[in-house]
């Protein structure tokens, strides 16, 4: 499971979702066009920017990382916009990087993707 | 062992601090966006960003030997990540890291002060004191702060053991920090960190009407237990202002107010 705050929340604000299509277009030469779906069904991405994280908030995103070895794990998210739940997800990055300013002042960014099924 | 220096006052580094975990994984992708992935741990690495400033001459001194012993990029060295928990498994004391003295009984999942479960419980049933411990391999020269969360059905005393220094604490039914820290003056590539609880012939918390043993909560979750981190090894030191291209020298400018250390 995706770590969560000590508030319970997945994420802050700013959030960000992407919804991603892919789409293979043919133009013939009268200009019209011939679109085919390539993939089965809508992908979706979130990036979770976090501010102010405590010492043991961001220990458990870097262990979050290692156990999933990177990009390599999946992982059930559920999105904070809808409460769907998305079985099979992993993180976008091989890295993850946070720092440190201060008693209580970790920032990290992680981004999360859905994947095929 | 060669081994980055502490500050004076013991920190490992300063404010602030970044640090940047990767991995490698093959990735055969298919226009669907299929993927079938292969793992490749042995390509991970860990890379810390510290930014020194107000160094005073002994500090200063004590990095640029550094440097000169590991040549630059060519020799490893030992860092003490000062951003983690340097015991392992500091949740689950049954694993090989943890030394549990052999009438010591560990119990765990138990609640927590923070709600959770991850505390655990130390039983004594023998006469003699017993010790739960770990050993890191990092230099016990340096400054090391361990720390736990216990309490106890009936006051009693335990001993918070720091190499060979131990702290002795008496804890109560509530959840009390306990905290051991300072420096050692051996020169071992190793050092413990563990906790030592009374045999049974202190009485005192063992009356035999009682059913419950008397025992000791331990928190496995606080940072507290320091040690053993990824030491994951080194290579080089670059000055901010004297970045050089293969790390291979060192200078210093008295004016810089910072300076950046990576290793991977």
């Amino acid at each position: 499971m995706f770590p969560t705050l000590k508030t319970g929340a997945v994420m802050q604000y700013p959030g960000k979702r992407i919804l991603q299509f892919s789409t293979d277009v043919v133009r013939f030469l009268d200009g019209t066009e011939q679109r085919y779906r390539e993939y089965a069904s809508v992908l979706h991405r979130w990036t979770i920017k976090l501010d102010l994280l405590d010492e043991s908030e961001l220990a458990a995103y870097d262990q979050f990382f290692i156990s999933n070895q990177g990009s390599f794990g999946s992982f059930s998210f559920t999105d904070p916009w809808d409460g769907t739940v998305y079985a099979n997800c992993s993180l976008a990055t091989d890295t993850f990087k946070f720092e440190v300013t201060g008693e209580m002042r970790g920032a990290t960014t992680v981004t999360i993707c859905e994947n095929r099924t | 062992m060669l081994y980055f220096p502490q500050l004076s006052s013991g920190a490992a580094g300063q404010f602030p601090i970044q640090k940047k975990r990767t991995a490698r994984t093959l990735v055969n992708q298919s226009v669907q966006d299929y993927e079938i992935k292969l793992a490749d741990p042995g390509a991970a690495t860990t890379e810390w960003q510290i930014s020194f400033a107000e160094l005073n001459d002994q500090e200063l001194a004590a990095l640029e030997t550094l440097f000169a012993a590991t040549e630059g990029r060519l020799t490893s060295f030992t860092f003490v990540d000062p951003t983690d928990n340097l015991l392992a498994w500091s949740q689950e004391q049954n694993q090989a890291v943890w030394q549990a003295d052999p009438l010591l009984t560990l119990t765990a999942n138990i609640a927590d002060p923070m709600g959770g479960t991850g505390a655990f419980q130390v039983t004594n049933a023998g006469l003699a004191t017993q010790i739960l411990q770990q050993s890191i391999a990092a230099p016990a020269s340096l400054e090391y702060c361990l720390s736990v969360y216990a309490r106890s059905n009936q006051s009693m005393q335990v001993w918070l053991m720091r190499g060979p220094e131990t702290n002795a604490s008496t804890i109560s039914p509530e959840w009390t920090r306990l905290t051991s820290a300072g420096q050692q003056s051996s020169g071992n590539d190793s050092i413990s960190f563990g906790v030592a609880a009374a045999g049974l012939t202190t009485a005192f918390f063992i009356p035999p009407e009682v059913r419950s043993n008397p025992s000791l909560f331990i928190d496995g979750v606080h940072k507290a237990f320091l040690v053993l981190g990824g030491f994951t090894v080194i290579s080089t030191v670059v000055f901010w202002r004297l970045r050089q291209g293969d790390g291979d020298t060192i200078g210093h400018d008295v004016d810089s107010s910072a300076y950046v250390w990576t290793s991977g």
